[in-house]
């Protein structure tokens, strides 16, 4: 039986545009064999491009709009715009030097897990400051009252960013930054970036695309990181596509990726230190000739839909024939690219047995005839929380979206945000 | 429950002109091709099918624009039926022209003139 929305496609959607709503439907929540029951909330709506949040115990949420900037929102519900993006108007100060195009902009956001005492947040943004323009990490001190940032450190200056437009789709500047900003359990900082379209990023040692950065609060290279030689320290991981999600293994410690695939395989990847995730999309190599604008990343045929295995074979996610010792997925979306975008475990007694599973937020494509798949899937591990054990479509008590973060909340409830605008609440019970 | 509506619907009567300057404003391409009122039967349930299917995913699920992907519901029907006529030539006029063009190719003129009334006006 479908679940029933109160999201209509039709106009009384606009009631719900309003800022700060908490809008409570228990009426809808599933029951099923196989899922937990939900409940949904909506948190926040009217938003523009909501990209990432983060929350202290007490429910105060950091939350990041693509093309405005940086806000926090209290335990009480009071919104306060702390960061703007260029000249966004309404944010108590702005980086005049961030901007956003296409899929950039503000990203990824992070509480130090000291804030307590330190009172530092990390936000990862673009920027215009050098030329060509760069992603950047900055961190920032976040006034006591919560109303202003101040002491913007950039901690990282030097995240590629696409500066051109190429022809490939999704072609216009600014694509594939990454974006992630999360912190593991040993307090150590750790951004996803993306290979800007870029055919040499990927493998390359000192380019900080395509890469997963371990470092600290300074933007130091932890010093066990162990990239080959001749890498920049600062590499855990290299050789990705476009990591948006990362998320680290409630009981092994181990940082897990999940990564937006080409036309093929989105990929979830148990990242090994100095691991390669064999993402290689030069011209003229693996048995490839030239591609267009030298990144044969969306190769073979890339205007039209084509078999998914035939185009894996042509360009794999992960080239075990040119890296044979890269790292393995442990799930590739059936084969699919749905547009896999970020990841977290589930926390808590109420989950069931979804208790420390993973989530995966899909945001859906549905070109060349694969299935769009907007959805939140639950990945349950093997016992050895090695391997992918088996996965569960949530069955949402809402309308679906392109679910561009998930995120654990202290209240036990997983937060969800769509690009459409909207930041969810997701309560397991009914 | 009938899903026909009847609706005025600004028709743009496309020609080679338009689809030769890929980068006219709507302005511009209006100039060019010249607009005509026209009394439309609007299939908007086969419109929403459409949109469901091909439109939603990227442009929201009320045609908000998300992403890298514009927003459309504050668009005019003819603003739409003009870049969808020139997507579906195969013609690139912009970074995610690709996309659209894989979806545009499958329209008949009759789901163009559904789903540009449907995504302008539906969401007001």
């Amino acid at each position: 039986m479908g679940h029933v929305t109160s999201f209509s496609a039709l106009p009384v959607a606009a009631a719900l545009l309003a800022g700060t709503a908490i809008w409570s439907s228990s009426a809808l929540a599933q029951s099923g064999m196989n899922t937990t029951n939900l409940q949904h909330e909506i948190v926040l709506d009217g938003l523009e491009n909501p990209w990432d949040m983060a929350f202290l115990e007490d429910g105060t949420m950091l939350f990041t709009e693509k093309c405005s900037g940086l806000s926090v929102r209290l335990p009480d519900g009071v919104v306060k715009a702390l960061y703007g993006v260029g000249e966004t108007e309404g944010y108590a100060s702005n980086g005049s030097d961030l901007f956003c195009e296409g899929q950039a902009g503000m990203m990824g956001v992070a509480f130090d897990p000291d804030f307590a005492d330190n009172r530092r947040i990390y936000v990862y943004s673009t920027s215009n400051m050098s030329d060509p323009h760069t992603n950047r990490l900055m961190r920032f001190t976040l006034s006591e009252d919560f109303t202003e940032v101040s002491d913007r450190t950039d901690i990282v200056d030097d995240v590629p960013y696409k500066m051109a437009a190429s022809n490939h789709p999704f072609g216009g500047p600014g694509a594939h930054n990454g974006g992630r900003v999360r912190f593991d359990a040993n307090g150590h900082l750790f951004l996803t970036t993306g290979d800007t379209h870029n055919g040499q990023v990927p493998q390359s040692p000192t380019m900080m695309g395509s890469k997963v950065l371990r470092i600290d609060t300074d933007g130091n290279a932890i010093a066990d990181n162990s990239p080959p030689d001749g890498f920049d320290t600062r590499t855990y991981t290299y050789g990705h596509r476009n990591v948006q999600g990362i998320a680290f293994h409630p009981e092994t410690g181990a940082a897990i990726t999940a990564e937006h695939g080409p036309w093929h395989s989105d990929e979830i990847t148990i990242l090994e230190n100095g691991g390669n995730a064999g993402w290689d999309p030069r011209p003229n190599m693996a048995g490839r000739g030239d591609c267009p604008d030298g990144y044969c990343g969306y190769s073979p045929n890339q205007e039209d839909g084509m078999n998914r295995y035939e185009r894996a074979a042509f360009m794999p996610m992960t080239d075990f024939d040119t890296y044979p010792d890269a790292m393995a997925p442990i799930w590739n979306n059936n084969g699919w690219s749905q547009g896999t975008s970020s990841a977290a475990f589930l926390k808590g007694d109420a989950w069931g047995d979804w208790d420390g599973a993973m989530v995966v937020g899909i945001m859906g494509i549905g070109f060349g005839g694969t299935p769009i798949g907007q959805r939140i899937d639950v990945i349950q591990f093997n016992d050895d929380n090695t391997d992918v054990e088996d996965v569960t479509e949530m069955t949402l008590p809402m309308e679906s979206g392109r679910f561009r973060s998930v995120v654990m909340g202290p209240d036990g409830s997983l937060y969800t945000s769509i690009d459409e605008g909207t930041i969810y609440k997701l309560t397991p019970g009914g | 429950m009938s899903k026909f509506y009847v609706l005025t619907a600004l028709m743009i009567i496309c020609g080679f002109a338009a689809r030769a300057d890929n980068h006219a404003t709507e302005a511009t391409a209006a100039e060019q091709t010249g607009t005509a009122a026209l009394e439309q039967e609007v299939d908007l349930e086969a419109a929403e099918k459409i949109f469901r299917k091909s439109c939603r995913a990227c442009h929201g699920n009320k045609a908000q624009g998300a992403a890298s992907y514009p927003k459309l519901s504050d668009k005019s029907p003819e603003y739409i039926a003009e870049k969808l006529e020139i997507y579906r030539s195969g013609e690139k006029i912009g970074p995610n022209s690709i996309l659209m063009i894989s979806h545009a190719k499958k329209l008949s003129d009759e789901d163009i003139t559904n789903i540009s009334v449907y995504v302008a006006t539906a969401f007001d």
